[in-house]
């Protein structure tokens, strides 16, 4: 009997997954919110940075430069994302706060000097639109008591 | 590496770098027919050269590449490198900032037990239903993970002298309301795969390591607690509140591959039991002491341990006063592991298609045993 | 007056002036397909009229369209239905958000892509099994009755036993591509073959003959009518079961896919395939997983009977045997998502210890019924 037990009860408990909605994200129309402290792509605020170079030193992965800005007095960090592995140390160890995460992370383009990020471009960061232009709305997660599901968090 | 000798009458078949199941490695099978009468496990795919790239970071930076060593278990493996820069310092960590490492702990063990069960149930398949809502959940870990650190793998939360920040608001009912959800998930995982007639089949009486051979050839991890050894890092030798927590060190007595499974299984219950108690009965206080940015230790030499989900990992480094390092050496849970591996086809009798379930059972990960 | 004579000649020039023109036009088709027709060879048009009925089912009904299209719907259900057990969505962009292209899009891609043979292969074997992989399951599906009268091959009392031999020769094909490409991986997936259709056929055989015994005739076509009042699952429970476990094992899907074991075996002996070749091996997958099934509906499930719905018995008929494939196809499916699959010991020991002693028992059973004079 336990037999017949363990060769029905899985049939019981899978069949109804059939009808269940897909648990998946349909990423270019749809997209996740993340949270505060997501670690995205960086902005720099030119006003407050004071070419201390901190972010230089204590960047492990040797992605920061420090770079001319033309219009500008000093130097300005330049970040490689082809090496940087946003690990935080420089947003939280800047001592003056000119560097924090945004939370956009589609860096892909079809040149690899592409991924080096200008202190003009950093300081510059689009809108989601402008990045994902399929777009139609942002969700979140939430649970219930047998599933996790999205809902709907605003329409763009 | 220099290949061992066929045999005459064996065929060998390379389970190989290009294969769908064999991961980062090659394991070369002497079979004849289906009985495997040897294993020879070829690592070294994936050596990165950790502990040279650590000698050439300073202590902070060092976190950041000794995390990527295993991808599904960051959190456990940073935790043992920074109990060696404090233990070399002479830093205690303030009490709340001890309970925040045990919960982020934890819970990346239930995600390394999870990616472990979801493997293993695909490896008598390779049909990723399971595997698919192992994901699924693992997600929701990810969500609460992301929430608290800011990101989903590599969270480089620990500092030598406490955490990042501090526990956001709301965050405690978060975990509460997750942690309701992945136990009722488990009866799931239960019924539809464990008290599953083939999958029992498949996996109980399969390459049974004694008691004996397990504490002889060095196994760790839940291998050791699955032949009955009670033996654990967090019990033996506590560190960041785990002297303070109320858990069970699970054993099983039979030592095949399901009694390991059962293992990871209840250790995941065992972790759910550890988050409820840390998100209710946190003490408060800071979360952080001030050390200088860019240290400098005296020349000593210590050793830390700390127990990942593969078993125990011990980092025993060597200062010398530089900014850096002067030697780091790693002792990953997954090498031993592997060496138990390969002396099972001579303890017991494997065959061709029990293959992909015991290496699942001993849930090596390659980058962790080549660093 | 004004407005109704407005109203019909809006009536008359955007209804009826259009059908009269048209009318005109699709006259003036017919006569000249029909002018055209009488042209063709005398031997062609007698060769069409009096072989229309075969014709169909050849090109038709159950020959090449009807495999063809089994074939690609179960691919894509299949994907689908799968996709929904695992939270996932499957095909989903190809097709307009139900993903039917997409089948055809990996078919063009299957057909274009190189084939790799390789350099100590057998080539003459290795180029012609793949071919002949999908046609000898197919070679199966023309005895099936769909109608007392429908059936492409009619052996009369020989149908039963040509399904079987037919069915004997299906492992074989599968351990001469393992040997033929030369590979490691693929010539354990041939031993492998051969041990699970040994362990499966005996059991088959016994069960097929045991409901050809219960009918009292080896023709298909009398067996489904033998089951007119009751199914023959019903008095042989035994053999229903053992013959589902049988149709899973003979076309190899999971749990009894140990052959082609993607995780020990790459891909068991398809694994040098490449190409259109391949995509023959996967076809072959389903006409004989077709084949089978449409076996074990007219020998259990009472074939093509079923109340009159249709009008013409010919398409009711024909409405009850699709359906009865309708609903068995999914089980079978889903079965693949629950179980894993078994190992080989475990296979010939499930075949040799259990499943040939309960196949005779049934034997006996029907024999004891038949003696007793319960089914005449």
């Amino acid at each position: 009997m336990s037999l017949l037990k363990k060769l029905f009860k899985p049939f019981l408990i899978v069949a109804p997954y059939v009808f269940r909605n897909s648990q998946t994200v349909a990423y270019p129309d749809e997209r996740l919110v993340f949270s505060d402290r997501f670690r995205g792509r960086h902005r720099l605020y030119f006003e407050r940075c004071i070419h201390c170079s901190t972010c230089v030193r204590v960047c492990p992965c040797n992605s920061i430069t420090l770079v001319d800005v033309e219009g500008r007095e000093g130097t300005y960090p330049q970040i490689d994302y082809g090496m940087c592995s946003l690990c935080g140390y420089c947003v939280e160890f800047c001592p003056k706060e000119a560097l924090e995460f945004t939370d956009l992370v589609e860096f892909s383009t079809r040149d690899r000097t592409e991924l080096v990020y200008s202190p003009e471009r950093l300081a510059q960061v689009p809108d989601i639109k402008d990045v994902v232009p399929r777009l139609k709305r942002r969700i979140e997660p939430y649970l219930t008591k047998t599933e996790m599901k999205y809902r709907k968090v605003e329409d763009l | 590496m220099s290949e061992p000798k066929i045999e005459p009458d064996l065929m060998r078949v390379s389970w190989g770098p290009q294969h769908p199941m064999s991961g980062q490695t090659r394991i070369l099978l002497d079979i004849d027919g289906e009985i495997v009468h040897r294993l020879t496990a070829d690592l070294g795919f994936t050596h990165r050269g950790i502990e040279k790239i650590l000698e050439n970071r300073t202590f902070l930076q060092g976190i950041i590449p000794i995390e990527r060593m295993v991808m599904v278990d960051t959190a456990n493996i940073g935790l043992g490198y920074v109990l060696a820069i404090e233990e070399a310092l002479g830093v205690e960590p303030p009490e709340r900032a001890d309970w925040i490492r045990s919960m982020i702990c934890e819970f990346y063990r239930i995600n390394s037990h999870l990616y472990a069960f979801g493997l293993q149930v695909e490896a008598t398949a390779y049909f990723p239903a399971v595997f698919l809502w192992t994901t699924i959940d693992r997600e929701i870990i990810l969500d609460l993970q992301e929430q608290l650190t800011g990101a989903r793998w590599s969270y480089n939360f620990f500092m030598p002298g406490g955490v990042h920040a501090d526990i956001p608001e709301g965050f405690q009912d978060k975990v509460l309301e997750g942690v309701e959800y992945l136990r009722g998930r488990f009866k799931q995982y239960w019924g539809a795969m464990v008290e599953n007639a083939i999958f029992e089949m498949r996996n109980e009486g399969v390459a049974v390591l004694r008691k004996e051979d397990a504490i002889r050839l060095g196994a760790t991890g839940p291998v050791l607690r699955g032949s009955g050894v009670d033996m654990d890092v967090r019990k033996d030798d506590p560190y960041a509140a785990y002297g303070d927590l109320d858990f069970k060190v699970v054993t099983e007595a039979e030592g095949d591959a399901m009694a390991r499974l059962k293992v990871r299984f209840h250790e995941i219950e065992q972790s759910l039991d550890i988050i409820e108690q840390v998100a209710n009965e946190i003490p408060g206080g800071p979360v952080r002491t001030r050390i200088p940015l860019f240290l400098r230790i005296k020349p000593t030499e210590v050793l830390s341990r700390v127990e990942t989900a593969r078993g125990e990992l011990g980092i025993h480094m060597f200062t010398d006063g530089g900014m850096n390092p002067y030697r780091v050496q790693i002792n990953s849970p997954s090498l031993r592991n592997m060496y138990v591996f390969e002396r099972l086809a001579e303890l017991d009798e494997i065959l061709l298609a029990d293959v992909p379930v015991v290496i699942n059972s001993i849930d090596p990960w390659y980058l962790d045993s080549d660093r | 007056m004004n407005d109704l004579l407005t109203i019909w000649k809006a009536l008359f020039t955007y209804t009826i002036a259009p059908l009269e023109i048209s009318g005109k036009l699709i006259a003036g088709l017919f006569n000249s397909f029909t002018s055209a027709l009488w042209s063709l060879p005398g031997w062609l048009l007698r060769f069409f009229w009096f072989n229309f009925k075969p014709l169909m089912q050849v090109l038709l009904l159950p020959g090449l369209a009807f495999i063809l299209l089994f074939a690609i719907i179960v691919v894509w259900f299949e994907r689908k239905f799968l996709a929904r057990a695992m939270l996932k969505v499957g095909p989903y962009y190809c097709g307009k958000r139900s993903g039917w292209l997409q089948l055809i899009a990996d078919f063009l891609k299957l057909f274009l892509k190189e084939i790799i043979i390789p350099y100590d292969a057998h080539k003459i074997l290795f180029l012609l099994m793949p071919v002949m992989l999908p046609t000898i399951p197919a070679l199966a599906v023309i005895l099936i009755p769909f109608d007392q009268n429908w059936v492409l091959f009619n052996a009369g009392s020989l149908s039963l036993p040509m399904f079987i031999a037919i069915a004997g020769l299906a492992p074989l094909i599968p351990i001469f591509s393992g040997w033929a490409a030369n590979n490691k991986y693929t010539i354990i997936g041939s031993f492998r073959t051969a041990y699970l259709y040994i362990s499966a056929e005996i059991p088959l055989v016994i069960c097929a003959a045991a409901t050809a015994i219960m009918a009292g005739s080896f023709n298909l076509v009398e067996i489904v009518e033998a089951q007119a009042n009751l199914w023959f699952a019903v008095p042989q429970f035994i053999g229903f079961v053992i013959f589902f476990l049988g149709l899973i094992i003979e076309s190899e899907r999971t749990p009894f896919d140990i052959p082609t074991a993607e995780v020990e075996l790459v891909m068991g002996w398809r694994t040098e395939f490449s190409g259109i070749l391949f995509g023959f091996t996967m076809m072959a997958e389903y006409v004989g997983f077709l084949a089978w099934s449409l076996l074990f509906i007219t020998l259990y499930l009472g074939g093509f009977n079923g109340p009159n719905v249709l009008g013409l018995p010919l398409y009711s008929h024909v409405f009850w045997l699709l359906l009865k494939l309708a609903v068995l196809v999914p089980i079978v499916i889903i079965i693949r998502g629950i179980f894993p699959r078994l190992r080989m010991d475990q296979m010939l020991r499930l075949g040799w210890y259990y499943l040939t002693p309960l196949a005779v028992l049934n034997l006996f059973i029907v024999l004891t019924l038949k003696l007793l004079g319960v089914f005449p």
